[in-house]
């Protein structure tokens, strides 16, 4: 079921920032956008993360072949389509065309040309050099560039300062709040909403904090508890539902989606010594070693990372986890990876299901089978 | 019998048996180099193998380390020209072909036919090893392919030499590379995904820490003239294959019948990667090519064209349904293969004296990403269309590789552009593995046909 209040509050705040006179930049959610420049120079960064269905896939086949990655096809298929829970959609100003996966710019360069969006380009290296960072600082000055001309006037160091300070306490605030023990749907909502929005939500994160923690005994977990990693589950996808309902409760949201957005926090003695602000998300780039779009190192970075969490868990509550390793089906990145991933893991004793699928409907029986026999089998 | 050559015309082109034979006789070639001439082997693939060969080392395209069924004559050919060369090899077949003994012309045919027959029966092998050593099926032929090449040969050798470019299926498929059991050292070269600022000046750095950990490997340092002589030879090689696509193939009368011609132009483009590891001798091959098919031109030998229309028929380099030329020709076609220029990557490269050979290579590259395999699909769809309009084109058929999230998913946007600027017919073809819909290729192409 769609969460029409969600996309219709949602329709309402942009709404209110386009009569405030805000652009809004529309990017596929992933890794390393700089959201703080854009709000920075006055922008409302908006973040794809709606979870596809049959329709919105087929739709985008009119542009690419079905053998995308099944997000980027939703993504197109939105605007293809324009359903009417997201009209808002057309407030969009500017498109960014970036570089995660190859499937991130043919999608996103199919929306802004077809669509009629015009087009900001923020290209990131693949490696994790010197030079690529270098490279790095070269496209954040080009890209401050444009948004500096779009506006019509410069973006201040202090201004920018201001939005690095503005994003890492709303992340301070999610990690809080990631670390309460919360229904895994529940959780994943909230964080959801959080990043949809943006810092605006900060005020109602803290209330929400707050209301877990004085009813903090409310959540009697039976179920298993797992680590989500691989791809993100977005906006309306269903498969959060069949994996509750096959027994399990996500712990821990090991993706975009979660973990790896809100873990990204500058350090408070780093903005302050820092002159330059656009060197902060060079730093913080070069420091994000479990992104999926770096290479060579991504594979061991991970294991090693779910490795600690899984030993740390199981040291402060004695249980085990098992990972779901979710995989939207054709995504270059998490897909070529999973069988050596899974291996390597069970090799050590922890259970992964590589959980693969697109967003159609037929297959939801499928994937509820397999969730339930990975889980009765741990 | 898939892609099988026409042998009747290709017996003069000694050149291209020594091509086919140079690819195919690969194991024992880099076996001698290895343990013999103790050279160090460096895994290459897409045409990445200059900084190998300047570095003094041996560039492989990796499925040339596998054992081919060599048809016993093609390797008593081989043996016989290492002693008598080729020429003479060649005239002799020439001899026996035209007295016309049926037997030994028949022998001929087989040899040509089971030099492709076997290219694409070892590339679907390595295809299932591919899969079976746990990349999934969702990927292309050419990763599937490239990752079984390398599964049980990467321990021969030194390193792999890894180029990003904007496929990310690839960039990952070289990271994988590390979970194959005695895996070899892996050696990077970021390419700046656009071409802003000093990026130029970056990848010259990054080019030269690659050449940095080649010497280390060699033990040997390199100098400019060494670049400078290896990039003379590679636009040598990048000049005859131009000749080649540009000037024989758009001309009114080929050298030989259009399907062996797209056969040989297959031939290249799947050796253009590593040079067949010796530069200097496939420089010569292809310049021989070149003087054979102008000689045969000029004698009048070999087929009128001239009302044939010409298919572009692209991408291919990563998998495509080989039966296609044969099919074009057979309906009245001929088809032309001509990726590597789409992709910018028969550029030549400035040598003068007073260059940076290594900036000059770096800008060769960063011109590839720029207008050729392209920061997005504007870009290289305007590289397809520019080679269609470079050919003349008469029909363009795309080939959609499943799996492929790169330059083979953009067909909607070329459709476009081909009906805005060329005015000419185009189909896509989808294509998984050789062998597989071959009726469906037939039929398509079939109506296709139809339109000339």
């Amino acid at each position: 079921m769609e969460d029409l209040e969600l996309l219709s509050d949602f329709s309402s705040f942009l709404k209110e920032k386009k009569e405030e006179g805000k652009k809004i930049i529309g990017f596929i959610s992933h890794d390393n956008i700089p959201e703080e420049l854009f709000d920075a120079g006055g922008f409302i960064p908006l973040r794809l993360m709606f979870g596809g269905n049959d329709d919105l896939m087929t739709a985008s086949h009119d542009f690419l072949p079905p053998s995308t990655c099944a997000f980027a096809q939703s993504c197109i298929g939105l605007f293809s389509l324009k359903p009417r829970s997201y009209k808002f959609l057309e407030f969009i100003d500017y498109f960014l065309v970036s570089n995660h996966c190859v499937s991130d710019i043919c999608a996103s360069e199919i929306i802004s040309k077809y669509f009629n969006i015009p087009r900001l380009n923020f290209y990131i290296s693949y490696t994790k050099t010197n030079n690529s960072l270098t490279y790095l600082k070269l496209e954040l000055q080009d890209l401050k560039q444009n948004l500096e001309s779009i506006m019509g006037s410069k973006i201040e160091n202090e201004d920018l300062l201001n939005s690095i300070k503005k994003y890492n306490n709303f992340k301070k605030k999610l990690l809080e709040f990631n670390k309460l023990y919360v229904k895994g749907s529940e959780k994943l909502k909230i964080i959801q909403k959080a990043l949809l929005f943006g810092p605006d939500f900060h005020p109602t994160l803290e209330n929400i904090i707050q209301k877990y923690k004085e009813n903090s005994n409310d959540f009697e977990n039976t179920s298993k508890d797992v680590i989500l990693t691989g791809c993100s589950i977005f906006i309306n996808d269903y498969i959060i539902d069949l994996i509750e309902e096959g027994g399990a409760n996500i712990v821990f949201y090991d993706t975009w989606i979660g973990n790896s957005y809100f873990s990204q926090i500058i350090s408070d003695d780093l903005i302050e010594a820092e002159k330059d602000p656009l060197n902060l998300f060079v730093h913080r780039f070069n420091k994000n070693i479990y992104g999926d779009h770096s290479v060579p190192n991504f594979l061991e970075n991970k294991i090693a990372q779910i490795l600690d969490m899984y030993h740390q868990y199981k040291q402060k509550t004695g249980k085990k986890l098992a990972v779901i390793n979710h995989i939207i089906k054709f995504c270059d990145h998490i897909s070529i990876m999973s069988s050596f991933f899974k291996n390597k893991l069970q090799d050590q004793g922890i259970p992964v299901l590589n959980l693969e699928r697109d967003y159609s409907k037929a297959n939801k029986g499928q994937l509820s089978t397999r969730i339930e026999a990975f889980l009765e089998m741990i | 019998m898939i892609m099988s050559l026409m042998a009747d015309e290709l017996v003069r082109f000694s050149s291209v048996l020594r091509i086919a034979y140079n690819f195919l006789g690969g194991r024992d070639y880099l076996k001698r180099k290895k343990f013999r001439e103790k050279k160090k082997l460096i895994s290459v693939a897409l045409p990445f193998s200059d900084l190998a060969f300047i570095a003094g080392t041996v560039p492989v395209f990796p499925i040339r380390m596998q054992i081919f069924e060599i048809n016993k004559y093609l390797r008593y050919l081989g043996s016989a020209s290492n002693i008598f060369g080729w020429n003479r090899v060649s005239d002799f077949l020439g001899f026996v072909k035209n007295l016309g003994i049926g037997e030994l012309s028949k022998l001929i045919d087989d040899i040509i036919d089971e030099v492709i027959d076997t290219i694409n029966k070892k590339y679907n092998e390595m295809y299932d090893l591919g899969i079976e050593s746990g990349i999934p099926s969702d990927f292309c032929y050419g990763i599937k392919s490239l990752y079984g090449m390398h599964t049980s040969k990467i321990k021969n050798v030194e390193a792999t030499l890894n180029f990003t470019i904007r496929c990310s299926a690839w960039n990952k498929y070289l990271e994988s590379l590390k979970t194959i059991e005695n895996t070899s050292q892996q050696i990077w070269i970021d390419i700046p995904p656009r071409n802003i600022g000093n990026s130029l000046e970056l990848l010259t750095e990054n080019l030269s820490k690659a050449v940095e950990k080649l010497e280390l490997i060699t033990g040997k340092s390199v100098s400019d003239n060494d670049m400078r002589t290896h990039f003379q030879i590679g636009n040598q090689v990048k000049k005859s294959y131009k000749t080649i696509l540009y000037e024989i193939s758009t001309s009114d009368f080929y050298p030989c019948n259009p399907a062996t011609f797209s056969e040989i132009l297959a031939l290249l483009s799947i050796t253009f990667q590593d040079y067949n590891s010796d530069a200097k001798r496939y420089a010569e091959n292809l310049s021989f090519l070149v003087n054979e098919m102008r000689e045969r031109i000029r004698k009048g030998i070999g087929m009128d064209v001239s009302k044939r229309p010409k298919i572009l028929v692209t991408p291919m380099f990563g998998g495509w349904p080989p039966e296609s030329h044969e099919i074009i020709y057979e309906l009245g076609g001929r088809a032309i293969y001509a990726d590597w220029d789409i992709l910018y990557l028969l550029e030549e490269i400035d040598v003068s004296s007073s260059s940076n050979p290594l900036e000059e290579y770096a800008r060769f590259l960063l011109k590839a990403t720029e207008h050729g395999i392209g920061c997005d699909n504007n870009t290289l769809t305007n590289s397809y269309v520019r080679i269609a309009k470079k050919i003349d084109a008469d029909g363009l058929v795309f080939i959609q590789l499943f799996g492929c999230h790169s330059v083979s998913n953009c067909y909607t946007m070329l459709k476009e552009k081909i009906r805005q600027d060329l005015e000419i017919p185009s189909i896509a073809l989808t294509f998984n593995k050789i062998g597989e819909n071959v009726e469906q290729v037939n039929t398509r192409l079939g109506a296709f046909m139809e339109m000339f």
